[in-house]
């Protein structure tokens, strides 16, 4: 009951059996040639052009895991963010456990966070670059016209006021982070 | 984070701190300058310091040529500013400002250790038995213009690396037990540790 439309990646990691089983069941396999970009970068890129071959009508795009262990692959997600730009024009949010990312490009932003499903903390991270000028509003510590960098200011541990509505405003790409309940 | 060094360290001639060596216009000690001058890794003058370099080095000056002089030239006797010009030493004439002629010559070296790589030689031991297949390089906060590794399954050669371009993640090592990382900019290690 829970078939995916496809699995692609280089296959080494994806069990025998496991790939046995989608194989019988008709699910599309997609072996694709083990290069410098990573399976989810990949798998991304195979996404977008089904959409686009299926007319799909979409707001987002979600990753389920990819935040978690190994720091270097928690990086190699957000590297993948940063390609998601010329890959696809849909969001791609990253989710794990209790975080979820999302690179936020140059220009304003507005996030509703009134879900229930929020948990207390999120954050700012001027990941890859440095970020000249952020203002928010909505959080609990907002920025003014702030620099944000590494080894000068980061926005972690920060949390919400009660508005529901957190607006970002950034020059570069910025990455933002949240709490899942 | 505590961060230690030896500040005399500079003086000994079986010293390991690299450092870069800037001249300013004042007398100093013929003994210090020699052993400083031997080590250093980048050599500069502020303005009349040009001057007392040319002087204390009489007879043998084309042996200690600085790498530039900067300042507003307002105190460098013309006929040592025309020999350094003559031997190729970079003159970089910063205009007349606020920041003094030693602020300035700081930021022009500044730049040139970024440029020139001069900011990061690594060396790590990684033969402990302790660490797990992976590591990684992560331009974490700024991007790095020229990296170079050895010691590692994909190493780099004056490589950038930058989010959106290329970061280095799920590598791993040759046989060596030894990895060396050079870098222009801070640049992030990651590795495993085996459980």
């Amino acid at each position: 009951s829970f078939l995916p439309d496809y699995i692609s990646g280089d296959f080494d990691s994806i069990q025998p059996e496991v790939k046995e089983y989608y194989k019988v069941k008709g699910c599309e396999l997609i072996e694709t040639m083990d290069q410098e970009l990573t399976d989810f970068t990949k798998c991304l890129q195979i996404l977008q052009k089904k959409i686009e071959k299926k007319g799909l009508q979409i707001d987002m795009i979600v990753t389920l895991g990819g935040l978690g262990g190994r720091f270097d692959q928690t990086m190699a997600s957000v590297e993948t963010l940063f390609h998601a730009t010329n890959i696809t024009p849909f969001p791609v949010i990253v989710i794990q456990e209790c975080s979820l990312i999302y690179l936020l490009q140059p220009g304003k932003h507005k996030l509703h966070v009134d879900t229930g499903l929020e948990g207390a903390w999120c954050g700012l991270i001027p990941i890859g670059n440095s970020c000249e000028s952020v203002t928010t509003t909505g959080l609990k510590w907002n920025l003014t016209n702030q620099v944000l960098k590494f080894g000068t200011l980061v926005s972690t541990s920060n949390t919400y006021d009660n508005s529901g509505i957190v607006t970002i405003e950034t020059d570069k790409p910025l990455l933002w982070t949240m709490a899942i309940k």
